[in-house]
């Protein structure tokens, strides 16, 4: 199976066959194998080099490969958070129809209105700023406190704020929309 | 009005046995403290909140009690709720932990009221350091140095120019700081006059929100001090002893974020010095039970008292692996009227060293901001020197109304090196999904070289971090990117692709994609797989 693979900001294509215990996983036309066992909910990887001498059909019994331990939780539509080694990476397994990511979309329109959401469920402890003010890029909007901290929300960018929609004392879930900024144009 | 009677302790004091131990306290200070109970042989009962019904030290615990709403105002700071919560479940003992209603003197005094041990200091031992300015009398008396500042406190009445006034003979950097404060709330900076306003105002604010008590007081700044504290266990017989210094300089914004002991900049000299001021001032407050004296050590290697902590700290296990002591077994021990017995020597010589890192439920990649939550799984690390106190667990929420400590990893090594590889090691060990956790700010930190150099200061961390510039600490390597990519295709290849329109559960051979075959042999030849 063939995978359009983005991850670190990187596009990679990568084919992967079986390979009796093995996959031999070819990334950017570099041959690896790869063994894959399943652990609980995680996995553990191992992960050799493929001795161009002796071919992919070279037995695996006695080569060294790299360990490696895997846990994925898919985000749906082809987005995935990896954690090798407790490292937390995301990737995006793409369409293989459009070599598009799926699902992508609805992320910041670079010159529509900024919407500061809160990141966390908390309660709004402090409004600082009214529809109609003018405000500089990371200035403080809204104090959010959750779990004994406040936290400030600042402005993405200059702009002028159109629309405050929350109150102070106001309980709030995360991703709730606190603030709307019009950017000033560039 | 906090009373200033005498302690009623002395050689008079009679020893109790307690018979079952209630804990006003939640996460991992309430498992702690049931790990010492169960050591002892001591029932335990829990206290919960609605969001807590589930929590790790209600499950511990022998017995759990219901104390109202998940707010901490409905819960676990409701003093009548937790003394009812005693009376009903005939414990005769109560462990406050930190935090909530640790240092409140009312709470204490409403246990003793109630015919309960309250293990911890008296109710007046506990009003006299929970006033900074009355702490700073009583070290100025006990002949212990104090940060120069002011000596009574500015009631909400004294106008901003008399502060001014006070501030100039002080000297620019000033402090105002909350005569009731603590845990760097209602703690301002003002590094010139021009700033001074704002700095009372700001604190005035945050310290009648937090601690329903306006009045400040001022202190100077020092430049780049080192926090260094002293834990004390003392009897009611009088004997008082110190134990090897704690380092905290690594503080986020006034909260600590790691510890050492012993530090790594204390002589022996300075120790000896540093600890017999830790013992006079809790002698001057005739203090009882287990305290901390914290000071301030400046670069000339001055030290200031700044304030004592009328409790067990988070940071109390670095004490107890290079002390080899329970200290929460010896606060019920000295509740219970018990001598100390512990030698000097050994409570002042270190075996070997110790560090801490608290583990927050905090984005460190998003400005630290709180990320509380689900926890999917959760793996804690072992072996050699490695002690995690944890109070959550794979399958747990934490909470959005609490701390966001959810666990401290300790690491003790022969030496400094060797408890930070070891720390190091554990922290690649731990891990935790779901949430997020401070775990990679940690590993971060620790591959830095002013920590391994301990060139450090109580300004460090966020000076370093501005440097950062929201930097990611989860700078990963590039052949761990691969990696993560091959291992989503591979098990992306290998898992059977659900098919909803058919009930019977058939797959596709995602290795022959032409094939289709049932459920439990696709199956069966993945495990084939997994040799």
């Amino acid at each position: 199976m063939r995978f359009e693979v983005e991850t670190g900001g990187r596009r990679r294509t990568i084919d992967v066959q079986p390979s009796g215990a093995d996959w031999i996983v070819v990334v950017d036309g570099q041959a690896i194998s790869a063994n894959l066992a399943q652990v609980g909910s995680q996995w553990s990887l191992v992960v050799r080099r493929i001795d161009p001498d002796r071919g992919v059909t070279a037995p695996a019994l006695g080569r060294p490969g790299r360990s490696h331990e895997v846990a994925i939780e898919s985000r749906g539509r082809g987005e995935h958070a990896v954690y090798v080694d407790g490292h937390e990476i995301p990737v995006s397994i793409l369409d293989p129809r459009n070599r598009r990511v799926r699902g992508r979309g609805g992320s910041t329109d670079a010159t529509g209105p900024s919407v500061v959401v809160s990141p966390m469920p908390g309660r709004v402890v402090k409004v600082l700023v009214a529809p109609g003010d003018v405000v500089t890029a990371r200035q403080s909007l809204v104090v959010v406190e959750a779990m004994k901290m406040e936290n400030e929300l600042r402005a993405p960018r200059a702009g002028t704020v159109i629309e405050v929609r929350v109150r102070e004392g106001a309980p709030v879930e995360a991703n709730t929309v606190l603030v709307v900024v019009e950017p000033d144009p560039e | 009005m906090p009373r200033l009677a005498p302690a009623t302790c002395g050689p008079g004091a009679r020893i109790t046995t307690l018979r079952k131990v209630l804990i006003a306290n939640r996460g991992e200070i309430a498992v702690r403290v049931i790990r010492a109970c169960r050591d002892m042989g001591l029932p335990s009962v829990a206290v919960f909140s609605d969001c807590d019904r589930t929590s790790r030290h209600v499950r511990m615990a022998d017995e759990a009690v219901a104390i109202g709403a998940s707010p901490p105002g409905d819960s676990y700071l409701r003093i009548d709720r937790i003394i009812d919560a005693a009376r009903a479940s005939g414990a005769d003992g109560v462990h406050p932990g930190y935090g909530f209603l640790a240092e409140n003197e009312a709470f204490a005094a409403a246990c003793r009221d109630s015919g309960l041990t309250f293990i911890g200091p008296t109710p007046e031992a506990i009003a006299r350091m929970g006033s900074k300015t009355t702490a700073r009398r009583l070290a100025v008396a006990a002949g212990v140095p104090v940060v120069p500042g002011t000596d009574d406190p500015f009631g909400p009445d004294v106008g901003e120019e008399a502060i001014a006034r006070a501030a100039s003979r002080i000297g620019y950097p000033v402090l105002v700081k909350a005569v009731a404060g603590g845990g760097g709330k209602g703690m301002r900076i003002a590094s010139r006059p021009e700033d001074l306003t704002g700095a009372i105002r700001a604190a005035r604010s945050e310290a009648a929100t937090s601690f329903g008590d306006s009045a400040v007081y001022l202190e100077r700044r020092l430049a780049r001090p080192r926090h260094i504290e002293v834990q004390l266990l003392a009897d009611l017989h009088g004997a008082v002893l110190p134990f090897v210094e704690r380092e905290c300089s690594i503080q986020r914004r006034h909260q600590k974020v790691m510890e050492e002991s012993p530090s790594p900049v204390v002589s022996a000299s300075l120790r000896q010095r540093l600890t017999e001021a830790a013992v006079a001032v809790a002698r001057s407050a005739a203090y009882t039970n287990a305290g901390t004296a914290e000071f301030l050590l400046d670069e000339d290697g001055r030290f200031y008292f700044l304030e004592m902590n009328t409790r067990l700290q988070v940071e109390h296990p670095v004490t107890e692996m290079v002390a080899g002591v329970d200290l929460v077994r010896w606060q019920i021990r000295l509740a219970q009227g018990e001598p100390l017995t512990l030698s000097p020597s050994d409570t002042l010589t270190p075996s070997g060293h110790a560090l801490e890192c608290r583990v927050y439920a905090e984005d460190p990649a998003a400005g630290f901001i709180p990320s509380p939550g689900h926890i999917l799984a959760l793996r804690t690390p072992g072996g050699p020197g490695i002690r995690d106190d944890s109070g959550v667990e794979a399958g747990a929420d934490v909470p959005v109304f609490y701390d966001p400590l959810v666990s401290k990893l300790v690491a003790w090594g022969e030496d400094r090196l060797q408890a930070t590889m070891r720390m190091r090691r554990a922290l690649d060990e731990y891990e935790v999904r779901g949430i997020r956790t401070s775990l990679p700010f940690f590993k971060w930190l620790l591959a830095r070289p002013e920590f391994a150099e301990a060139r450090f200061h109580t300004a460090f961390l966020d000076e370093l971090l501005q440097q950062r510039a929201g930097e990611s600490f989860g700078a990963v390597d590039p052949s761990l990117e691969e990696v993560a990519a091959v291992a989503a295709c591979v098990v992306e290849a290998s898992r059977p692709a659900q098919v909803a329109a058919e009930p019977s559960r058939t797959v596709r051979d995602a290795r022959r994609p032409d094939s289709v075959v049932r459920g439990w042999k696709a199956r069966a030849r993945l495990e084939g797989l997994r040799a």
